[in-house]
C-alpha cells in the first residue's frame, strides 16, 4: 500500500515535469514495436528523430558551456572579439581575483539572502496556497488557479510595471495604504535594506504558481482511500494532513525545493527590471554583475570564470539537497 | 526559467568569433565598387531612426538609380550586440550609425573605415558633433544628428511660483525647485537620476559647468578635481533638501509627471519637445526650454550619432557618396523634418523651421558649448564608477570629496 502510494506520488511529480505526459505512454509503446520491427533499423529510427536535438543541444549547449570554461582562463575582452587567437591564457587568475572583488562577493552574499529567505518562503507558500486551490470551495477553484498562475505566464516587463506601482513610495499601492492610516510608506527600492526584501516578494510571487502546480499534481495522486481510511481511524484535518499528506508529497517537495533553489540561486530578472543591482549594489545578484561584466563591460573572461563559480555553487547546493532531502524520505 | 540561455549567448559569441573572427581578417580590401556600378548598399540604423531611414532610401534610390539602398532597423536594446557579433562574424553592413559610446570600441576593434575628410570638412559641423566621431585624433564618424540636454520648465507653474525667468545659474535653479515645491505644491522640485546605469548622463550638465571633467584633454583622471566636487556636492544638494526623488527608478520616463505637475523641471533632449507635445497636449504653453543653469558657465553634454564605413566593404565609393547625401545641408533639413533630430551640419541650421522655433534655438546655442566625451572603448566601465560615487552622495553614505577620491583610483586603474 505504501509503496503504491508513494510511486503514485512519483510519477504525479513526473507529469508536472515538461513533455513529461507523454511518458506513460511510451513504454508499453515501445515494447509493441520492438517486436514488429529489427533492432537495427529501430536504432536508426531513435537517432534519426533525435538528431534535431542532438544538433541543438551540441551547438547552443555543449559548445558554449566548453567555451566558456576554456574562456574563463582566458582574459577575452573587447578587443578580442575579432582576434579571439590574442587572448592569453591566465590560469587560475580570473578565479583568483574573484574572491578579492569585493563587488562579487556582495553579489554572492545578495544571492544566498535571496536563495535562504526566498526558497523556504516559496516552497511552504506554495503549499498553502496548493491546499487552498486544491480543497478550496468548488467555485473559487479555479479562480485561485488561474490567479496564482498567471504571474508564471507574465512577461516580466508587464510584472515590473505592476510592482512598481505597487512599491512606488509617492503614489504606489503600498504607500496609499500607509497614508490611509497615516503613515509615511518606506522607499522600497530606494532603501539599501529593504531593496532585497522587496525583490524577493516579488520573487516568490512570481514563482508561487509553478510550485503550486506541482504541489497541486502531488496532492491529486494521493489516493482518496488512503485520506478515507485515516479519517475512519479518526483523525482530524490537521492529522490528515501532517500524517498522509505531507509524508507522501515528499518527492513532490524534494523536486519543488530543488528546481526552487536552482532558480533563485540565478536570479536575474527582477532586479534588472527593477533596481539595476541598486541602490548600492544591494540588489546585485551574482547573474546580474556576471552580465553587467561581459556584456556591458565586455570582461567576457571575467564573466565566464563568474559563471563557473555560480555552477559550482548550484551543483554543491543541489547535491546536497538531494541526499538531505532523500534520506529523511527513508 | 531560461537561465542557461544566458550562459549559452556568452558562448555563442565566442563561437562566432572563433569561426568568423579568423576569416574576416584575410578579407578587408579584397576589391571595391565604383559608385557609379550597380550595387546594394546596406545600411543599419538603430530605433525609429531605422524606420524613417528607409523612406529616406527610396527618394536617394529614385534619384540614383544604380544604388538600391537596404536598409535594416536595429532596435536600440540589442545595438551593441549585434554591431559586436557581426564585427566579430566580419558581417558589418557598408555603413551604420553609431553612439559616440560605441565608436572608441568599434575603431579599437579596426572595423571601421576612417573618414574621407577631403569630402567631409570637419567646419561644416558642431565641434562637439565632430569629436565624438573621433577616436585618438582621427575621425571615424561622420556626424549625422546631435543632441544635447536643456532644461525644461513648467513656465504656468513657475509664475504660480512667483518667477517669471528662466534660471540660468545654480543658485536661481535651486531656488525655482524650492519656490516650485513650497509655493506651487508641486511633489518635486527638478528630476534628476539619483543612482543607477548613466546617472553620470544627468551628471554631466553640473560636472561640465562647473568646468569639470572625468578624463580631460592629456588623458588624465581629474574627477575629484574640486570643480567636480562641488558639481556633485550641488547635485546631491538637491537629494538632500527633498527636491529631487531618491527612489530607483530604472526605465522612469519623466514625461508624464512634467504633464501632471509632480515634476516641474528636467534635463531633457531634443526629442522631449515631440514627446510632451504629442503625449501632455494639456500643458502645451505652458512649459519652455532654457539653457542649462550655469556655474562657470552654461555647459550641457553632447551626444547624438554618427554614421561610419565599414573596413570591409565593398562599396566604399557608394557609402560615401550617400552619407554626404544624408549630411549635407539640405538632407540634413529634410531628415530634420521627418525626426526632429537635430541637424549635425551647422548650416543647416539657417533656414526654415530651425531658424524660426525659439526653443530649437535654445539647443542651436546649447550646442555651441556642449562637450562631448572622450571615447575610450572602456568609456562605459569608467562612467560606472562616477555612477557609483553619485549614488554614495545621493543615498548619503559618503561625502563627495570621499566618494570622488574612490572614483578617481578606481578609474585610474582603467584608463591606461
Amino acid at each position: 500500500m505504501r509503496t503504491m502510494t508513494s510511486k503514485a506520488a512519483e510519477s504525479a511529480t513526473v507529469q508536472a515535469g515538461p513533455g513529461a505526459s507523454e511518458s506513460p505512454a511510451t513504454g508499453p509503446e515501445r515494447r509493441r514495436g520492438g517486436k514488429k520491427s529489427s533492432m537495427g533499423v529501430q536504432n536508426l529510427a531513435g537517432w534519426l528523430f533525435s538528431t534535431p536535438f542532438l544538433v541543438l543541444f551540441l551547438v547552443f549547449m555543449a559548445f558554449p558551456i566548453l567555451a566558456t570554461l576554456v574562456m574563463s582562463f582566458t582574459d577575452f575582452g573587447l578587443r578580442n572579439v575579432t582576434r579571439p587567437l590574442d587572448a592569453n591564457f591566465i590560469g587560475f587568475e580570473n578565479y583568483v581575483n574573484l574572491f578579492s572583488d569585493g563587488k562579487f562577493l556582495k553579489s554572492l552574499f545578495n544571492t544566498a539572502y535571496f536563495v535562504v529567505i526566498g526558497v523556504p518562503l516559496t516552497i511552504f507558500l506554495g503549499l498553502v496556497v496548493a491546499v487552498l486551490a486544491n480543497n478550496g470551495i468548488d467555485r473559487a477553484r479555479t479562480f485561485f488557479r488561474v490567479g496564482f498562475y498567471a504571474p508564471v505566464v507574465t512577461t516580466i516587463v508587464a510584472v515590473a510595471v505592476v510592482w512598481r506601482f505597487v512599491l512606488d513610495p509617492s503614489d504606489g499601492l503600498i504607500a496609499g495604504l500607509f497614508s490611509e492610516v497615516g503613515l509615511t510608506s518606506p522607499d522600497f527600492l530606494g532603501s539599501e535594506t529593504l531593496a532585497m526584501p522587496s525583490m524577493i516578494a516579488m520573487a516568490v510571487w512570481r514563482n508561487l504558481g509553478t510550485v503550486m502546480v506541482l504541489f497541486i499534481a502531488g496532492l491529486q495522486a494521493i489516493p482518496t482511500d488512503v485520506r478515507e481510511a485515516a479519517r475512519l481511524d479518526g483523525a482530524g484535518a490537521w492529522q490528515e494532513f501532517k500524517g498522509i499528506t505531507v509524508p507522501l508529497l515528499r518527492p513532490t517537495l524534494l523536486y519543488a525545493t530543488v528546481i526552487t533553489t536552482i532558480g533563485y540561486l540565478n536570479v536575474f530578472e527582477e532586479p534588472f527590471v527593477m533596481t539595476q543591482g541598486g541602490p548600492s549594489d544591494s540588489t546585485l545578484t551574482v547573474s546580474l554583475n556576471m552580465y553587467r561584466e561581459g556584456f556591458n563591460f565586455f570582461h567576457m573572461g571575467y564573466a565566464s570564470a563568474m559563471a563557473y563559480v555560480l555552477f559550482v555553487v548550484i551543483m554543491g547546493i543541489t547535491v546536497l539537497q538531494l541526499r538531505l532531502l532523500k534520506d529523511n524520505t527513508k | 526559467m531560461p537561465r542557461t540561455a544566458r550562459t549559452a549567448s556568452v558562448g555563442i559569441a565566442v563561437a562566432a568569433a572563433l569561426t568568423f573572427g579568423v576569416t574576416a581578417c584575410g578579407s578587408s580590401d579584397g576589391g571595391s565598387v565604383a559608385a557609379d556600378k550597380k550595387q546594394t548598399l546596406t545600411v543599419w540604423a538603430m530605433g525609429a531612426e531605422g524606420e524613417k531611414l528607409a523612406d529616406v532610401a527610396k527618394e536617394y534610390t529614385k534619384a540614383n538609380p544604380n544604388v538600391t539602398v537596404k536598409v535594416t532597423p536595429v532596435g536600440w536594446d540589442v545595438a551593441h550586440q549585434k554591431l559586436v557579433s557581426a564585427a566579430a562574424a566580419g558581417t558589418l553592413p557598408d555603413v551604420a550609425q553609431m553612439g559616440g559610446s560605441y565608436l572608441g570600441e568599434f575603431a579599437e576593434l579596426g572595423v571601421l573605415d576612417p573618414v574621407d575628410t577631403k569630402t567631409f570638412n570637419e567646419k561644416d559641423f558642431f565641434q562637439s558633433g565632430w569629436q565624438q566621431g573621433e577616436v585618438d585624433g582621427k575621425a571615424y564618424g561622420v556626424p549625422w544628428y546631435v543632441d544635447t540636454r536643456v532644461l525644461y520648465y513648467r513656465t504656468d507653474l513657475a509664475e504660480k511660483a512667483g518667477v517669471t525667468k528662466a534660471p540660468t545659474d545654480w543658485k536661481e535653479m535651486q531656488d525655482l525647485a524650492t519656490a516650485y515645491q513650497k509655493k506651487a505644491g508641486t511633489k518635486w522640485g527638478l528630476s534628476i537620476q539619483p543612482s543607477g546605469l548613466d546617472t553620470v548622463q544627468n551628471f554631466y550638465s553640473f560636472l561640465y559647468s562647473a568646468g569639470g571633467e572625468i578624463v580631460n584633454d592629456k588623458g588624465e583622471v581629474v574627477i575629484d578635481s574640486p570643480e567636480a566636487v562641488k558639481a556633485l556636492k550641488e547635485y546631491g544638494s538637491y537629494f538632500d533638501k527633498g527636491l529631487s526623488n531618491k527612489s530607483v527608478q530604472p526605465g522612469y520616463d519623466v514625461v508624464k509627471d512634467f504633464g501632471n505637475g509632480r515634476v516641474p523641471m528636467f534635463f531633457g533632449g531634443p526629442w522631449h519637445v515631440t514627446l510632451l507635445n504629442e503625449g501632455q497636449p494639456q500643458i502645451k504653453g505652458k512649459w519652455a526650454v532654457a539653457n542649462v543653469p550655469a556655474d562657470k558657465a552654461s555647459v550641457s553634454m553632447a551626444g547624438g550619432s554618427s554614421l561610419v564605413i565599414s573596413k570591409d566593404s565593398k562599396h566604399k565609393a557608394a557609402a560615401t557618396e550617400f552619407i554626404t547625401y544624408l549630411t549635407d545641408t539640405k538632407g540634413q533639413a529634410d531628415w530634420y523634418k521627418r525626426t526632429k533630430d537635430l541637424p549635425a551640419n551647422t548650416a543647416a541650421w539657417t533656414s526654415g523651421d530651425l531658424a524660426d522655433d525659439a526653443n530649437l534655438q535654445v539647443f542651436k546655442k546649447q550646442m555651441d558649448t556642449a562637450k562631448a566625451n572622450p571615447s575610450p572603448s572602456n568609456w562605459t566601465e569608467i562612467t560606472d564608477k562616477v555612477d557609483q560615487a553619485i549614488a554614495k552622495v545621493t543615498q548619503g553614505k559618503a561625502s563627495a570629496e570621499d566618494a570622488l577620491k574612490t572614483a578617481q583610483s578606481e578609474i585610474e586603474g582603467l584608463v591606461k
